[in-house]
Formats: C-alpha cells, sequence, structure tokens
C-alpha cells in the first residue's frame, strides 16, 4: 500500500500538476494568440455601461438565468454541482491549513461537525449531480449528443467523488483532518512523507484512489470540455459586445 | 474523396479560425440546454437539427485536423473527416438553420451555432456543395452590381410608376419617389417590389424627409448562401451609391437580414468604417410619429393587433421596442405574442430558407411555435416588419387555417395615416 500511495498521492499529484497549470496555461495562451472575429457577435438586450457588461456577464456566467428558464431540471442540478464542487474545494484547503476564525467561533468540536456536516452534503450532491448527468446522457438526444469524452469525464469524477465519500463516509470517525493535513502539507512543501495513520488502516486504498482519479481528472481537464470554467466568461461576454 | 480533398475542405475551419469561434469549439459542455431552443429540432425532433449536434459535426472535424488531443485519441472526440457522410449531414443542418441564434440566448456560454455553421457553409461550398438557389441568387444580385446601366431603365420607369401610386395614395401631386438625389439625408435601400416602396415613400413624403430611393435591393443572399465576399459585394453596391450621392444615412426596409448585414457585418468585412449610419426604416417611422412630423389615427385598424420580432431585428439587431410603440400608436388593441423580444419563437422563415424548396417540410414543420404563440394570443391582425418572416407566417395562416391579417408594419401606418387620397389596399 505504501508504494500504492506513493505513486498515487505524491508522485502522481506532482505530475498532475505540472500537466493542469501548463495544460490551462497553453490553453489561456492559444485562445489569446487567436485573432479575435472582426464581426461583433453580441445579441440584445444588450447592456450599454462597461459596468453593466461586467454585471450581465457574472449574471450570465454564475447563475445563468436563460438556462434555467428553458431548462430548470438541468440547471438545478448543474447548479448544486457546480456549487458543491466549490463547496468541497474549498473545504479541501483544510488540507493546508485550519480556516482562520471558524474554530474560535464554533469551538474545536463544532468545527469538526460543521466540516462533516458541509462536507459530507456537498459530497452527496456532487454524487448526485454526476449519476444524474451519466443516467441523461444514456437516452434519446443526450446519448446521440455524448460522445466518449463525455462519459470519460463523468466515469473520472464518479471515482474521484465516490471514493472520496468513502473516505467521508467510512473512515470519517477513524482518520482526521489533521492526519491528512501532514500529508498534503509534506506534498506541497516538497518533503513528502506517508502518515502512519494512513498505513495503519485501509483508509491507503481509498485515499490512494481518490487521488488517482483525482489526478487522472486534472491531468485530462486542460485538454477537455471543461476548460468551460474559464472559457465560459470570455464567450458570455462576447454576448454583450 | 482522397485525402488530399479532405485537408483542403478541413482546412477551411483554420482559414476562418477566431477566437470566439476557437472558444465555441472547446468549451461546449454538449449539455443540449439548446435543443428546446431551436424551432427546428423542437418542430421536427430530428437529431440533426440539435443545435449542439450541428456544431459537433464542426468540432468534429477540428478535432480530427488541429486539436492536438484530438488528434492523439481522435476516438475520444468521435473525430472524423469532412467526407461526404459528413457533409450530407452538413448540408442540411447548415442550411437550414435560421440563424436565429435563440440556441445561443439560452446556451450557459452563449455558443453562438449560427456563427459555427457559418465555417460550415464555407466548407461545403469549397467542396461544390452550397446550396445551388442562394449562390445564383446572389451571383444575379452581383451581376446587377457590376451592370447597372443596364438596369437603369426598368428601375426608373419602375419608380415612376410608383410615384404615381404615391400621389393617389397621398392625394398630393407633388409626391416623389427620388430617384439619384444628390445630397439627400437619406438613401432608402428597399427589397424587390414596390410593396415596400410604396408605402415608405408615403411616409418619407408626408413627413417632408430628403430622401432618395436605392437601385439595388437590401437582401443579401451572398450572407445566407454562406459567402462572405459575395455578402460584401452585394452590400458594396449600395454602400458606394450612398458614398456617390453623399447621404448621411442609409435606411434599410423591413428586412431583418439586411439591417444585420448592414448593420453588424458590413464593415467588419471592407474592413473599413462607414461614413454614415444605419437605421432601420421602423427608426426612422418611429421618430416621425414621436416628433409629430407624420400623424397616425387610432381605430383605423379593426380587430386586435399583435407583433412578431423577426430574430435578426429583435434579438440580433436590438430593435424590440421602436417597432412596438408604432403599432401600439395606431391601435389601442395590441396584444403581445408569449414569449416576446429576446425569447421570441423564430417564425422558421429566416436564412434564405424560404427561397430552397428542398427544407420546405422542415421549415412548415418548425412554425409549430409560432403557430400556437399566434393562436394564443387571439389576434386577428399580425404585424411583421420581415419579408422573410411574413412569407413563412403567411403559408402557415394557410396551413393552420388562422384567417390572420399579415401586415407590414408601415402598411398599417399608412392605413392608419389621416390622407386626402385613396386607401390603399394591403400589400
Ligand atoms: C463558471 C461558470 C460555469 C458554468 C456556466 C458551467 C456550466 C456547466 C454546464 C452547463 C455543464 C453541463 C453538464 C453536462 O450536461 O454534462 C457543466 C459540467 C461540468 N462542469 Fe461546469 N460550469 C462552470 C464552471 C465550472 C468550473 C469552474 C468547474 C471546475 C471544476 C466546472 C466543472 C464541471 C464539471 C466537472 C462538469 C461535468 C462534466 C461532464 O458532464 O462531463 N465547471 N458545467
Ligand atoms: S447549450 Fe451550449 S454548451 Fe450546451 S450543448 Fe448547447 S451549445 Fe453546447
Ligand atoms: S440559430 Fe436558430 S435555427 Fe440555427 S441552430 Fe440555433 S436555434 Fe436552431
Amino acid at each position: 500500500m505504501e508504494t500504492y500511495l506513493w505513486i498515487t498521492s505524491v508522485w502522481g499529484i506532482y505530475l498532475a500538476a505540472i500537466v493542469f497549470f501548463g495544460g490551462m496555461a497553453w490553453r489561456i495562451y492559444e485562445w489569446s494568440t487567436t485573432p479575435k472575429s472582426p464581426v461583433r457577435l453580441g445579441m440584445f438586450p444588450k447592456p450599454k455601461t462597461k459596468l453593466g457588461r461586467f454585471a450581465k456577464l457574472m449574471k450570465d456566467t454564475f447563475i445563468a438565468p436563460q438556462s434555467a428558464k428553458i431548462e430548470p431540471t438541468m440547471w438545478i442540478f448543474a447548479f448544486a454541482f457546480h456549487v458543491a464542487a466549490l463547496g468541497a474545494f474549498v473545504g479541501h484547503a483544510r488540507l493546508i491549513h485550519e480556516f482562520p476564525f471558524l474554530p474560535e467561533l464554533l469551538g474545536e468540536a463544532g468545527m469538526n461537525t460543521f466540516a462533516a456536516w458541509s462536507g459530507s452534503i456537498a459530497g452527496v450532491i456532487m454524487l448526485a449531480g454526476v449519476l444524474y448527468w451519466i443516467a441523461r446522457r444514456t437516452y434519446g438526444p443526450f446519448k446521440n449528443l455524448s460522445v466518449p469524452e463525455d462519459y470519460l469525464l463523468l466515469f473520472l469524477l464518479l471515482g474521484v467523488v465516490t471514493m472520496g465519500d468513502h473516505m467521508r463516509f467510512v473512515y470519517g470517525d477513524i482518520v482526521h483532518a489533521a492526519t491528512y493535513r501532514e500529508w498534503f502539507l509534506s506534498v506541497i512543501t516538497f518533503r513528502p512523507e506517508i502518515p502512519h495513520e494512513l498505513l495503519a488502516s485501509n483508509v491507503g486504498i481509498s485515499l490512494g484512489t481518490h487521488m488517482l482519479f483525482t489526478n487522472l481528472f486534472l491531468m485530462y481537464f486542460p485538454f477537455s470540455k471543461l476548460i468551460h470554467s474559464i472559457g465560459s466568461f470570455s464567450s458570455n461576454l462576447v454576448r454583450s459586445e | 474523396m482522397d485525402a488530399q480533398q479532405l485537408t483542403t475542405l478541413a482546412g477551411v475551419i483554420d482559414k476562418k479560425m477566431n477566437r470566439q469561434l476557437k472558444q465555441y469549439i472547446d468549451i461546449c459542455a454538449r449539455c443540449a440546454i439548446c435543443k428546446d431552443a431551436c424551432h427546428q429540432y423542437v418542430g421536427t425532433g430530428d437529431f440533426k437539427y440539435l443545435p449542439a449536434r450541428r456544431a459537433e459535426l464542426i468540432r468534429q472535424v477540428y478535432k480530427k485536423y488541429f486539436d492536438k488531443t484530438g488528434r492523439f485519441v481522435p476516438a475520444l472526440y468521435e473525430a472524423r473527416d469532412p467526407d461526404d457522410n459528413l457533409l450530407d449531414e452538413l448540408y442540411d443542418s447548415a442550411y437550414a438553420c435560421t440563424g436565429c441564434r435563440r440556441c445561443m440566448y439560452y446556451c450557459p456560454f452563449s455558443i453562438d451555432t449560427a456563427w459555427i455553421l457559418s465555417v460550415a457553409k464555407a466548407i461545403l461550398i469549397a467542396a461544390g456543395r452550397g446550396n445551388e438557389m442562394l449562390g445564383q441568387l446572389a451571383d444575379a444580385a452581383i451581376f446587377k452590381g457590376d451592370n447597372a446601366e443596364m438596369f437603369n431603365d426598368v428601375m426608373i420607369s419602375g419608380f415612376e410608376d410608383i410615384q404615381e401610386e404615391v400621389r393617389a395614395i397621398t392625394g398630393n401631386p407633388e409626391s416623389q419617389v427620388p430617384v439619384n438625389k444628390q445630397g439627400a439625408d437619406i438613401l432608402y435601400v428597399a427589397l424587390a417590389g414596390a410593396h415596400s416602396i410604396r408605402p415608405a415613400a408615403v411616409i418619407f413624403e408626408e413627413a417632408g424627409e430628403s430622401w432618395t430611393i436605392s437601385m439595388f435591393e437590401a437582401a443579401n443572399y451572398g450572407f445566407f448562401y454562406g459567402d462572405a465576399e459575395k455578402a460584401r459585394l452585394i452590400t458594396k453596391r449600395y454602400i458606394d451609391e450612398a458614398i456617390r450621392l453623399g447621404v448621411k444615412e442609409i435606411v434599410v426596409p423591413e428586412c431583418g437580414h439586411a439591417y444585420r448585414v448592414a448593420e453588424f457585418f458590413y464593415e467588419a468585412w471592407s474592413k473599413e468604417p462607414m461614413p454614415f449610419k444605419v437605421s432601420h426604416i421602423l427608426e426612422k417611422v418611429d421618430q416621425y410619429i414621436k416628433a409629430g412630423r407624420i400623424t397616425v389615427d387610432k381605430g383605423l385598424i379593426e380587430g386586435k393587433v399583435t407583433y412578431h420580432d423577426p430574430c435578426q431585428l429583435g434579438r440580433n439587431g436590438g430593435k424590440f421596442e421602436e417597432p412596438r410603440d408604432i403599432v401600439k400608436a395606431v391601435t389601442d388593441n395590441f396584444v403581445d405574442l408569449t414569449p416576446n423580444r429576446a425569447e421570441q419563437w423564430c417564425c422558421g422563415g429566416g436564412g434564405g430558407i424560404v427561397a430552397m424548396e428542398e427544407f420546405k417540410d422542415v421549415r412548415l414543420a418548425s412554425g409549430i411555435k409560432k403557430v400556437e404563440q399566434l393562436k394564443a394570443s387571439g389576434a386577428s391582425v399580425l404585424a411583421c416588419p420581415c419579408e422573410n418572416c411574413r412569407l413563412q407566417i403567411e403559408e402557415l395562416n394557410e396551413v393552420h387555417e388562422l384567417g390572420l391579417q399579415v401586415w407590414q408594419v408601415i402598411d398599417l401606418v399608412v392605413a392608419a395615416m389621416p390622407l386626402k387620397g385613396k386607401k390603399p389596399m394591403q400589400a
């Protein structure tokens, strides 16, 4: 298990980070060096002021009110998924540093309860979102429109989320944030170590697999449609041009 | 097709590439939120008309030839060649698209499928598979531009006939349809046919406007065909004329794409700024009414009146309120369609589809949403400032026995003007 963890949860992370950041930089470079369309592609209603355009951009990107109107079910799942993903992402910051203020506010035990609840909710929502998307892509026009890329991403995501949930729901009471923090800090400070607590229980398998999927997901991210995470801002801005 | 040909066709994508297009190709989530936005997909249920699917064909070729990951693992993206199979489907999905951009309105990333399809049309043209009818109409317009003297006499005698009709309507023997008037303020670029000139002339003359009529039509089949160079040449005919006559403003008629072409596309095609502004005729009419330059009486139009936003004028042109204000000035019995303005359903007649017989079935099926809207409104008169929309809606009117009168907005205005001459019949 130690070898598995070294591969997935130490060296794999370094590799994924290089590919992810390199890939994203390459994407942005490609976009920014391709000349803009000479034709104005905006549509109406179109805000007149810069501030108005910015406000519309934010609204269209983060709320997508038009999409909500035409496909409410899809919108609810997509919105819940993205918010949960953001929540989970922020939650992972505990791996680096305990949130300032929060433990003082909630107390040590309160903080753990809060994290347990918020993390669990995010984990469940993400799982529901991924399962919904997978289900949706199995029939009718959604199936016809899907290409292997879509299933691959959802499969990787399913791996990330289920293994994350597994760690939380099965080992949540056995292994605590502090242990993971010890491991993660060692990795990002380039003095990698694998704490004994991780080797002492089977949580190592879950963590390793969670990281395996995460690394694959992140390495593919810049080369997939998931670059909508950055591209949606400029494409939505074009709407007001 | 051999490999060389396939590479050449795929190369069209590279030639047409720009940042927006690249992002549209790169980021689509294939979420299919756009599916119910498209009247053609909704009306037919045919997968090839699903907006994201139309774009997907271009994406597949792009992935195979130009995208690093796509070339590395083509299977992941179903990347493929622009072979006959692909081109067959592409022909239908590109030329049927009315360019309404309703899909863009609802897409979470505002992906402009119609813009992606402009590349599709360029590929089809390069493969010798552009739509013949649209191509011929475009070439005829360019021929007319190159041989203007040939058409001069016919045009002028036509304008003289219209001038007689205008005088009969206004009851004023001085009313004119000015031709080649140097230094006029406005060049009015009409459509082929007296119906788009007569009421406009009545309004201009009654408003005391300084105007002159163009020798050319505002319709642009080069735009529908998908050839930017042809489209530019067709537009250039009246742009040059406007420069020669020294006008301050070009006014386009009740035609959706004519406004979009003149206001949004031409400068990008010609790469030089236009020395005058472009207005839609209804902007002018709205100003005349509000400034009291023409008078309209309420009560002369009978029945409940509704209004259809042509996609190119509304969602894509931003003229939502001017036409409505005009209609509301001629009647108190106005009802809007639901949904309206930016969310207005495309009638199904845009993008040159009314000129392509082969798409008749799709076109009529795709009008179902418009029919539902019209029925629900309970209106008996429809004001609609776009020729293609009117052709389509008149056909839907017959097929579905809606009993609707379909009017140009300027005809409604003339009918509501207290004029000395004889009331014109609706065009
Ligand atoms: C900020 C604006 C964003 C918008 C409007 C947006 C919108 C969407 C939409 C419409 C889908 C389609 C779901 C489907 O049918 O598959 C989607 C999927 C997804 N998005 Fe986003 N997204 C945004 C940002 C992000 C960000 C920042 C991430 C970063 C992690 C992200 C990750 C994902 C993932 C993982 C999926 C599921 C992929 C799949 O279905 O294969 N998104 N998003
Ligand atoms: S709504 Fe936009 S992102 Fe979704 S499939 Fe359609 S074009 Fe792609
Ligand atoms: S522009 Fe209109 S017709 Fe074309 S794909 Fe989009 S919704 Fe359909």
